[in-house]
């Protein structure tokens, strides 16, 4: 009797977790940020940046990514085990070429279950910035960042278990030329404007 | 009868033994120019000019694989120093300090080298766009990193 009730409940147990299993993969690949709804920007923007890197390009990528070279093992250290990298960037000639409804179409998606705010920086020069991760429990499941300026929308998206220490600390590295970003002082004046 | 002619052919033959010898003469060893065969060596020639010219091809496509991928190998790793004013003399282990290991010129013998052309072609693309997202994504948190030092500050 007892092996019977076992069998009763395991079976639909069993099926109740095969059905579960696709939408429980799903919900773990959702660090990915669906992004084509600003792709009519890129007629308006004056300059559009846009990369799209799965998990088989990063791993191509990877393979020319030199184990001799320190900033390059540094980056191949960073992108292991990552899903995805995704970009869309615009720069804007004028003010006001994207609405408030292009970027709630980001945002949605970063209100939904996972994603965490981490930062949020406001300044008159730099506009907004947004750090947004996702946690699967205690891991780090993916990064979002979120860059609205009245002539600049960009959108960053990091699939997979990404550390942050590793990623801030590339800039100036790997042959990437310093990207002009003004010291604390000079930032310091413009938002005190 | 004279057993001579069985001994050397002289004398009265039998005719019973010329008869054994016109039956048996059709076997006798008939003396003919020797022929040495000859061998036909075509095919093993076409078989050993045929893997010759697979080795020299195949020689010359090495030569000109890595002879195409070495400068991208040398062009991003080595940047240019700007000259610096002529200074008091030095001694030549200071003027020239050996390159630290992340300068170093990598020879062209990497994984990378092993790709073929279009993967490593395709490998090189998704190297310069992942470049270009963390370039991107580093130079966003770095402005956070400012703005929210400045804050705290």
């Amino acid at each position: 009797m007892k092996s019977l009730f076992h069998l009763n409940i395991r079976t639909p147990l069993l099926a109740l977790l095969l059905c579960l299993a696709p939408a429980l993969a799903a919900h773990a690949q959702d660090s990915r940020i669906q992004m084509a709804g600003l792709d009519h920007l890129t007629a308006k923007a004056s300059q559009t940046i846009e990369v799209n890197l799965d998990e088989r390009l990063m791993r191509i990528a990877a393979k020319v990514l030199s184990d001799k070279d320190e900033d390059e093992r540094q980056v191949k250290k960073l992108v292991e085990g990552l899903k995805g990298v995704y970009v869309k960037s615009f720069q804007f000639e004028t003010d006001g070429q994207y609405v408030a409804a292009d970027v709630e179409t980001i945002r949605t998606q970063l209100r939904g279950p996972g994603w965490t705010r981490l930062v949020n920086v406001t300044s008159k020069k730099e506009g907004m910035i947004e750090v947004y991760l996702l946690f699967n429990g205690d891991q780090v499941g993916g990064l979002a960042v979120l860059h609205t300026d009245d002539r600049e929308l960009t959108v960053v998206n990091i699939v997979g278990p990404v550390d942050l220490d590793k990623l801030a600390k590339l800039e100036g590295q790997l042959g990437i030329p310093e990207l002009g970003i003004e010291s604390p002082k000079k930032s310091k004046n413009d938002d005190e404007k | 009868m004279n057993d001579d002619y069985l001994w050397d052919k002289t004398g009265q033959p039998d005719p019973e033994i010329q008869q054994l010898e016109q039956i048996l003469g059709t076997l006798r060893y008939q003396p003919k120019p020797l022929v040495i065969p000859r061998r036909n060596y075509f095919p093993w020639l076409a078989i050993a000019a045929s893997l010759l010219l697979a080795l020299l091809a195949g020689g010359i496509w090495l030569r000109v694989r890595s002879h195409n991928e070495a400068p991208p190998q040398q062009a991003r790793i080595e940047t240019p120093k700007p000259v610096q004013a002529p200074q008091a003399p030095r001694n030549e282990s200071a003027l020239n300090p050996p390159l630290p290991p992340s300068k170093r010129i990598h020879k062209p013998r990497s994984a990378s080298s092993v790709l073929p052309k279009a993967e490593r072609e395709e490998a090189l693309m998704a190297k310069e766009q992942l470049m270009l997202a963390l370039r991107l994504t580093t130079q966003k948190l770095h402005l956070v990193h400012i703005k929210t030092q400045h804050k705290v500050g």
